[in-house]
């Protein structure tokens, strides 16, 4: 998460040559993050390819098939409107993984630059920037999403702004931290005197090494992503049925936990196993990226 | 150190000020109202006017918002518009010790569970047994809590009948009855920190482990179990105790699936029952509350880490 | 439902217990006095629902799951089902509702006579000793007030439309009050009764002038259970009347009421006994409990209908052939089946079974209302102006479907139905605060909803489809409905009523504003140690003759 970083001492400057190739064999190094890796390249070729992978339409409704158990004809069998729910898992890491990626991207671009800005220019801009970062954390996230999503009307477009407003936050205030460790560094204050434009700094200097808390960041902020969908759907204002999305195939699921356990759990298990893909991941990032980790080794 | 607090009130109060707008533009732009929710299927025009005014609602926005500032501030935080409850009453008498119950509660068990989980798996670093750690860690914030806690229901209170499945008894009245009665929510709410704290505790841990003042420790032969609780232990405080700071305001904030699902009368259930309702008076008191929460956390933190490291007590 | 004709049934007991009384009124024979006009001697004795044979178990405290969400427990300005099962524990009508199992009744509650002097004025007798809980006497100035409040036009309760042709209310002595009315007034007995406890319901002057707008929060009534406190979010403690006038009633001594806003938990601390009953039970859940030896369940064909309505005012379906093709083009045995699990009838009209002898038990042999006719959907399709698809917007808001939201299932499945006629609506998800609000404005191509707990066609169809009424969403105008509902209203002879409605309800659908759903089943479940527990098909959960085994 956020905190350990802004505790951590700032990493040495990033050489750039074959920085990414490091990176890359840094993380394949690690087995957990292999295994997160490719889980979750797993889940983006099933959702690049579901309408090949797909058995049934998934908003193909059979009433005589309703909440049938995995079958042949079903592998994973059916839900109350008897849509195919191996199909509808397919379609739905479509958008499970739009809303997540989508959401976290926006939030964070806006995040980094609030970040940016308030660790940079300091002063009163900082303050005021860090006081509506205090306030919009402040809120609770779920609430946040569920009054901006009443604001700006239904739709998977305003769900992924209402989700990455409450991402906006704890990326601005890591960012600024960060950035204020990077800035007392000696070589940033050499840099300066010696005449370096200030985008120049931010661009070489501060942003590559807020760099990896940020992506390790991200990472796990697609899960809170998806989970916060889930939620709004269990809230009722989600996304809209019959779309093939996992948060509103578990919500709705949730009523036949025990006469059709599937429909709820085959959706629960999926998303289950793509967090901790994600999370493993970020863990595999934060390791590999972070250069003291290397140390232990 | 006065006029250092002076600063810390004041900017909280400013944060507050902000929240308070922020929720009561957000609601107030949000379409319906609470009238038309009483009204249901009842709607009526004439009735629906006539309480559209008793209740204030027609005034311009900045009217109703500076009198309700106004008010809040002198202590009077107004009524619920749909059920005429003190909102006083209802947020801080009844809601807040319901949520702090309940995250106090989580946190307990997130801790008991998480780093003990984090310890072995950075200690057995890369084996299986560390992927397991983690694994199970993972995998308590890898579902839903809403959906978690149905489960827990089902199983635990519905098949094995080991827990009550609902409801809140308040432990300061009867405490075993109480903990009983929050322990299912507890856990579905601790799930999420369970592994958050796991994996902060391995990745402090490791890197304290590869410090030269842990090898050394290690070269003058002290046991290792010595090293790891006494001295790599005391410098994972630092990061463990900055996540949970962070997070202990989160999870105020994460009780709202957990307090729905388990109906406990908390102030995520007061907060999410009142935003659809558009009940903006009772929002805003939620909002701020938990933002003071926020701020009062972040505070004590703060103080925890001038504690914890002697060198920001010589800075300050 | 059965086929037994209730309404008669009540018509010839309502016309013989009138003519027990001095004045043959209509002389119209047994359907003449149908409603409205009677004076009925004793009050049933309610206990025997414990037929079992075993004394009655006193005292305990029952805890019950309140599933749906309550406003205030202000009977006059209640528009919640979940607020009405309280009230109805803790006030009372001049008139009950009663359930026999077979028909529906309305008798005496506070009222002790009812005299019908002439077809507008009505003379009640009240009950002698009825206290309120604060130990104000209920006479006939109480009665008077209380009537007044709803009726006032200053107090804009939403349930003064029941008594819009009250011309007077009068004191007569200390326990006799008149009700005075412009024209003769079919719906009366339901009105008395509230409905379900609004309208007709006596509250108490001292405690509404003393508590103002809290009384819904402290409400004070002379029901067989006592307020004692109301914690948000959380629960609901009632208490035992030791004076209530149903001499040995109520047998409880505390009620726990625990609001629970997450459905699926309810059901679950149902099952695991943490509490002995709901207030409702969404039909998601129904066959799950229908399989439990230790649960109950309370639910049959109520006086409800589902329907999809379709704006007049604006945007495709202003095309009168547009919406009659919907209508043609929806399998309600597929919205029985899937919308509501089997727990439904197809709706061919808005009148319910419930509603004898409006009701037609061969209904769904005669050719009248809407049914699933793909070809004559097609040939109104093509009668259509726009022959494009069309793409209505279609607003939802989540929820069980219980008594009253009806969620999204609704919208769901007639996807695909409507799909088939080259319509495709566009499902806008919302919560319920905004939907309310575009339902209320005509923000909307299409909806679906429900009228649910009216036994009277005169409340399912007249304030609803009217022209100009408040109910009246989609904005449909059809000056010759108006009429026939109007005429309908002032008319006491139940053949002529049935006559008018029929035509009434044939233009309604021929005009499709709206197009059919169901007729649902509306359910209480108890663990099986409640007993005693007398079911009224209008969505009540009446605890008087509850006791724990």
């Amino acid at each position: 998460m956020s905190a350990p970083r802004s505790m951590q001492v700032p990493a040495v400057p990033a050489t750039r040559s074959g920085a990414l190739a490091e990176g890359w064999s840094a993380v394949w190094a690690q087995r957990s993050a292999r295994w997160g890796m490719g889980i979750v390249l797993a889940y983006v070729l099933a959702a690049l390819f579901a309408p090949w992978l797909a058995t049934h339409d998934p908003v193909a409704q059979a009433v005589e098939a309703a909440m049938q158990a995995p079958s042949t004809a079903h592998w994973l069998g059916t839900d109350s409107f008897g849509q195919d729910i191996y199909s509808r898992l397919l379609y739905g890491a479509r958008l499970a993984l739009a809303i997540g990626f989508g959401s976290v991207l926006l939030g964070m671009v806006a995040g980094v630059a609030l970040g940016l800005i308030a660790g940079l220019a300091g002063g009163r801009i900082e303050w005021a920037i860090m006081r509506v970062v205090d306030g919009l954390l402040a809120f609770p996230e779920l609430i946040l999403a569920m009054a901006f999503l009443a604001v700006l009307g239904p739709g998977v477009d305003n769900l992924v702004y209402a989700l990455a407003l409450s991402f906006v936050g704890p990326f601005a205030r890591t960012v600024r931290s960060d950035v204020l460790q990077v800035r007392a560094q000696p070589y940033v204050e050499a840099a300066r005197l010696m005449g370096v434009p200030m985008r120049e700094i931010v661009l070489r200097h501060v942003l590559l090494n807020v760099a990896p808390g940020i992506v390790v960041q991200a990472g796990i902020r697609v899960s809170i992503a998806i989970l916060l969908e889930s939620g709004l759907s269990f809230l009722g204002v989600g996304v809209v049925p019959p779309t093939p999305d996992w948060g509103l195939m578990i919500a709705e699921g949730r009523a036949f936990i025990t006469m059709a356990p599937w429909i709820s759990g085959i959706p629960g298990l999926a998303l289950a196993i793509l967090l901790v893909a994600l999370n493993l991941l970020a863990d595999g990032l934060r390791d590999a990226l972070d250069p003291r980790s290397g140390e232990t080794r | 150190m006065l006029n250092r607090l002076f600063a810390q009130v004041g900017q909280t109060a400013l944060v507050l000020f902000f929240v308070s707008v922020a929720s009561f533009v957000f609601l107030k732009l949000a379409p319906g109202d609470p009238v038309s929710l009483m009204l249901g299927s009842d709607y009526n025009k004439d009735s629906y006017d006539k309480l559209f005014t008793e209740l204030g609602l027609d005034r311009p926005w900045a009217a109703q918002y500076a009198s309700w500032l106004g008010d809040f501030v002198t202590g009077d935080w107004g009524r619920s518009f749909v059920s005429n409850e003190d909102i006083f009453r209802l947020a801080v008498m009844q809601a807040l010790p319901v949520t702090l119950c309940l995250a106090a509660y989580a946190l307990v068990l997130a801790l008991l569970i998480g780093i003990p989980a984090g310890v072995l798996s950075a200690l057995k670093r890369d084996t299986w047994m560390d992927l397991c750690a983690t694994g199970v860690a993972v995998f308590g914030n890898a579902f839903p809590s809403f959906y978690l806690g149905i489960v827990l229901i089902w199983v635990f209170g519905v098949g094995l009948g080991w827990f009550p499945t609902l409801g809140f008894v308040a432990p300061w009245e009867n405490l075993l009855e109480g903990l009983w009665y929050l322990t299912l929510p507890a856990i579905t709410l601790a799930a999420w920190y369970i592994g958050l704290i796991a994996r902060v505790t391995r990745a402090s841990l490791l890197d304290v482990l590869g410090h030269s003042y842990i090898l050394a420790a290690r070269a003058r032969g002290e046991g290792s179990a010595r090293v790891v609780w006494v001295h790599a232990m005391r410098n994972v405080l630092m990061p463990l105790t900055t996540t949970i700071g962070l997070q202990l305001g989160g999870m105020l904030r994460g009780a709202v699936m957990t307090e729905v699902v388990f109906a406990l009368p908390g102030l995520g259930m007061m907060i999410t029952a009142a935003t659809l309702n558009r009940e903006y008076t009772v929002v805003q008191a939620g909002v701020m509350l938990s933002g003071l929460l926020f701020v009062i956390v972040n505070l004590v933190v703060d103080q925890l880490y001038t504690w914890l490291d002697p060198r920001l007590r010589r800075l300050a | 439902m059965s086929k037994i004709d209730h309404r008669s049934l009540l018509a010839a007991k309502l016309a013989k217990d009138f003519s027990r009384g001095r004045r043959a009124l209509l002389g119209a024979g047994a359907a003449a006095g149908a409603l409205g006009l009677a004076g009925i001697g004793s009050t049933a004795l309610v206990s025997d629902a414990h037929a079992q044979g075993q004394p009655v178990k006193r005292g305990g405290t029952i805890r019950l799951g309140w599933i749906d969400a309550l406003d205030t427990l202000d009977p006059h300005f209640t528009s919640s089902l979940g607020s009405i099962k309280v009230i109805n524990n803790v006030f009372n009508g001049l008139l009950k509702v009663t359930w026999d199992g077979k028909k529906v009744g309305f008798e005496p509650d506070l009222a002790e006579k009812w005299d019908a002097v002439s077809d507008r004025v009505h003379v009640f007798r009240l009950r002698k000793g009825v206290k309120f809980h604060n130990g104000d006497p209920l006479n006939a100035e109480a009665v008077k007030w209380s009537v007044e409040r709803v009726r006032d036009p200053a107090n804009k309760s939403q349930h003064a439309y029941h008594f819009e042709d009250l011309t007077s209310v009068d004191v007569v002595d200390e326990f006799t009050v008149r009700l005075t009315f412009s024209k003769p007034y079919a719906f009366l007995p339901v009105a008395l009764t509230g409905s379900t406890g609004r309208a007709g319901t006596i509250v108490c002057r001292s405690a509404i002038e003393k508590l103002g707008r809290d009384y819904g929060r402290n409400p004070v009534g002379t029901g067989p259970f006592k307020f004692v406190s109301w914690r948000e979010n959380d629960s609901i403690v009632l208490e035992r009347n030791p004076d209530y006038f149903e001499k040995g009633l109520p047998y409880l001594d505390r009620v726990e009421i625990r609001l629970i806003r997450e459905p699926s938990s309810g059901v679950a601390a149902l099952l695991a006994g943490q509490v002995d009953g709901l207030s409702l039970v969404p039909f998601q859940f129904v066959p799950e409990l229908r399989k439990s030896p230790n649960i109950a369940l309370y639910g049959q064909v109520e006086g409800n209908y589902s329907y999809v309505g379709m704006n007049n005012r604006k945007g495709p379906f202003m095309d009168v052939n547009l919406r009659r093709a919907v209508a043609h083009a929806i399998d309600r045995d597929v919205i029985v089946k899937q919308g509501y699990f089997g727990e439904a009838i197809p709706a061919f009209t808005p009148i319910s079974p419930p509603m004898t002898p409006f009701y037609d038990v061969n209904i769904a042999k005669s050719s009248r209302g809407h049914r699933l006719d793909l070809k004559k959907a097609m040939e109104f399709r093509k009668k259509a102006a726009d022959q494009s698809e069309v793409t209505p917007v279609y607003i939802v808001a989540e929820g069980f479907t219980g008594s009253g939201g009806s969620g999204t299932r609704i919208s769901q499945l007639l996807g695909p139905m409507l799909a088939k006629i080259g319509v495709k609506p566009k499902v806008e998800l919302s919560d319920r605060a905004a939907w309310l609000k575009r339902r209320n404005t005509g923000d909307f191509d299409m909806f679906d909803e429900a009228w649910i707990a009216d036994l009277d066609p005169h409340e399912t169809i007249t304030p609803e489809w009217s022209t100009g009424r408040q109910w009246n969403f989609v904005g449909y105008s059809n000056p010759e409905f108006d009429k026939l509902v109007a005429e309908a209203s002032d008319t006491l002879d139940t053949k002529r009523r049935i006559v008018l409605y029929n035509r009434a309800v044939d233009v309604l659908l021929d005009d499709a504003p709206l197009a059919m759903l169901a007729h649902r089943k509306v359910f209480k479940a108890f663990t099986r140690r409640v007993r005693g527990f007398q079911y009224i098909p209008v969505d009540l959960l009446n605890l008087h003759t509850v006791s724990l085994g």
